[in-house]
Parts: structure tokens; C-alpha cells; sequence
């Protein structure tokens, strides 16, 4: 028996097996990595580390793309199994990207779990600064970035605060009670109100 | 004594707190979690691959209102 998770070098090393949801995410970051940061936010940082709920899509944030960088990052993503809810056409969806709307990834011939690709800027205060401070965290050789974990247990209490949210960052809080900083939460809550 | 729970909210605390000293606990978790996505996969390959899945898969969430 072993802890559920240990600090190596400020990372979060989770000690469990990748599940097949960690996976999905695990492929398509590997594609995106290649030509943008990002930060997994949401539900699935809740997931990943353990709380036992569905879920069907995983939010990922990204600053706005270049068209260019953009066609390059679909059609990889279309080379290795990934279609687009919102067409098929790079052009046709960078129109959607450019006005900072959302969009969904899944693989071929299925519509669940998806991707939810949400780009943003500079004017969006609250995911300027979660992007600007990545926590890393560890599954097996699966490493990806999440919001410091103060921040999106905040986020969900105060922004989202549905019952699953409310549940979720209840499960953060329990989870992760020896990372925690209180002092942070003071500081995120300015930011986040 | 510790307190038994009885709330959804009490069973969440009591599992994140067992899970946080005993990972085997992840074993039932991707277990729950794989078995809810076979189940999702079947459920829309069912519905869409007759003939065209992205068409179909398309109709389908415009009509639900995920897709403009």
C-alpha cells in the first residue's frame, strides 16, 4: 500500500495506472504540445486524481492560435484518429477559434470523451493567470499541467458551484490537505471575485 | 468516534481521505471510470455508424444545441 500521491521536484507524482480517459488526454496532448502551452482545467483534474464521478468531455485552455500554427495543429490532430464536432475544414474552424469560441475533439467514430479546446487572451484575467502558473503532475511517464490547486478548488466553489463542482473541489481539498496552502487562497480569491 | 457519514458530501470526504493514504483505492476508480466510457462508446456507435458517423454525430448535436 502506498500514498495516493507524492511531491517530487514541486510535481505532483500520482501513484495509480493510467486509465483508458488518461489516455485520451495523454494522445491528444501529445499532438498539441508540439505547437502550443495549455492548461487542463476542470473536471478532469478532479478525475485524474481520483474522484470517482463520469465525465464526458476535458477542458483544456490555450492561447489564441495563429491561423498558420492553427492548420498545422488540425491536421496533425486529423492524421492521428482526432475528427472535429465543428467541421472538418481547418478554415471553417479557425473562424470559430478566432472569435474565442470553444471547440470539441474526439476520436474517429466516437463522440465521447471529447476535447474541449477553449481558447483565450490576455483580456481574460482569470485564465491569464491560471495559464501563467502551471502545477505539473505526474501519471506514470504522462506528464500535463493543471491550475495551481488552490485556484481551481476556488474556481469551482465560486465560479462553477454546481453540485458536482462543489463536490469536486471538496475532493481536491480532502485529497491534497498536506499541499494545500492557506495563504493562497487569499490570493486567488482576488483574482477569481 | 468518528462520524458516520450521511450526506453525498460526507462519502466524498471519507473516500478522498482513504484514497489519499491507500492508493490501491485507484484500482476501483478506473474501473468505474472505464466502464462509463464502453458505455458511452456502445450507446453512439450504436446510434450513428449505420452510415455516416461524423454526419450523423453532427445532426445529433445540432439538434441538442452543442453545435451551431
Amino acid at each position: 500500500m502506498q500514498k495516493g500521491y507524492k511531491i517530487e521536484n514541486k510535481t505532483i507524482i500520482l501513484n495509480k495506472e493510467l486509465t483508458q480517459l488518461d489516455v485520451f488526454v495523454k494522445d491528444f496532448l501529445d499532438i498539441l504540445k508540439k505547437y502550443l502551452d495549455y492548461l487542463v482545467v476542470s473536471g478532469f483534474v478532479s478525475i485524474s486524481t481520483g474522484r470517482t464521478r463520469g465525465t464526458e468531455d476535458i477542458d483544456i485552455i490555450t492561447p489564441l492560435m495563429e491561423k498558420n500554427k492553427f492548420k498545422e495543429f488540425f491536421l496533425d490532430l486529423q492524421r492521428n484518429n482526432f475528427w472535429c464536432y465543428q467541421g472538418d475544414n481547418y478554415e471553417d474552424v479557425y473562424e470559430y477559434i478566432k472569435e474565442l469560441n470553444n471547440i470539441r475533439f474526439a476520436r474517429i467514430n466516437e463522440m465521447f470523451p471529447n476535447i474541449e479546446f477553449i481558447p483565450f487572451d490576455k483580456s481574460n484575467k482569470i485564465k491569464d493567470f491560471e495559464f501563467s502558473h502551471p502545477q505539473k503532475i505526474k501519471i506514470k511517464d504522462f506528464e500535463f499541467k493543471i491550475p495551481p490547486i488552490e485556484f481551481e478548488i476556488l474556481y469551482k466553489e465560486i465560479i462553477l458551484g454546481s453540485d458536482k463542482d462543489i463536490a469536486d473541489a471538496l475532493h481536491l481539498r480532502t485529497f491534497f490537505s498536506d499541499l494545500i496552502k492557506e495563504e493562497r487562497f487569499k490570493e486567488y480569491k482576488n483574482i477569481i471575485k | 468516534m468518528k462520524k458516520k457519514p450521511v450526506k453525498d458530501l460526507d462519502y466524498v470526504k471519507l473516500y478522498s481521505e482513504k484514497l489519499k493514504e491507500n492508493n490501491s483505492l485507484f484500482k476501483q476508480q478506473k474501473i468505474l471510470i472505464e466502464s462509463q466510457l464502453e458505455g458511452s462508446r456502445s450507446i453512439f456507435k450504436n446510434m450513428f455508424f449505420k452510415n455516416n458517423f461524423k454526419e450523423n454525430a453532427r445532426k445529433y448535436l445540432k439538434d441538442i444545441g452543442l453545435l451551431k
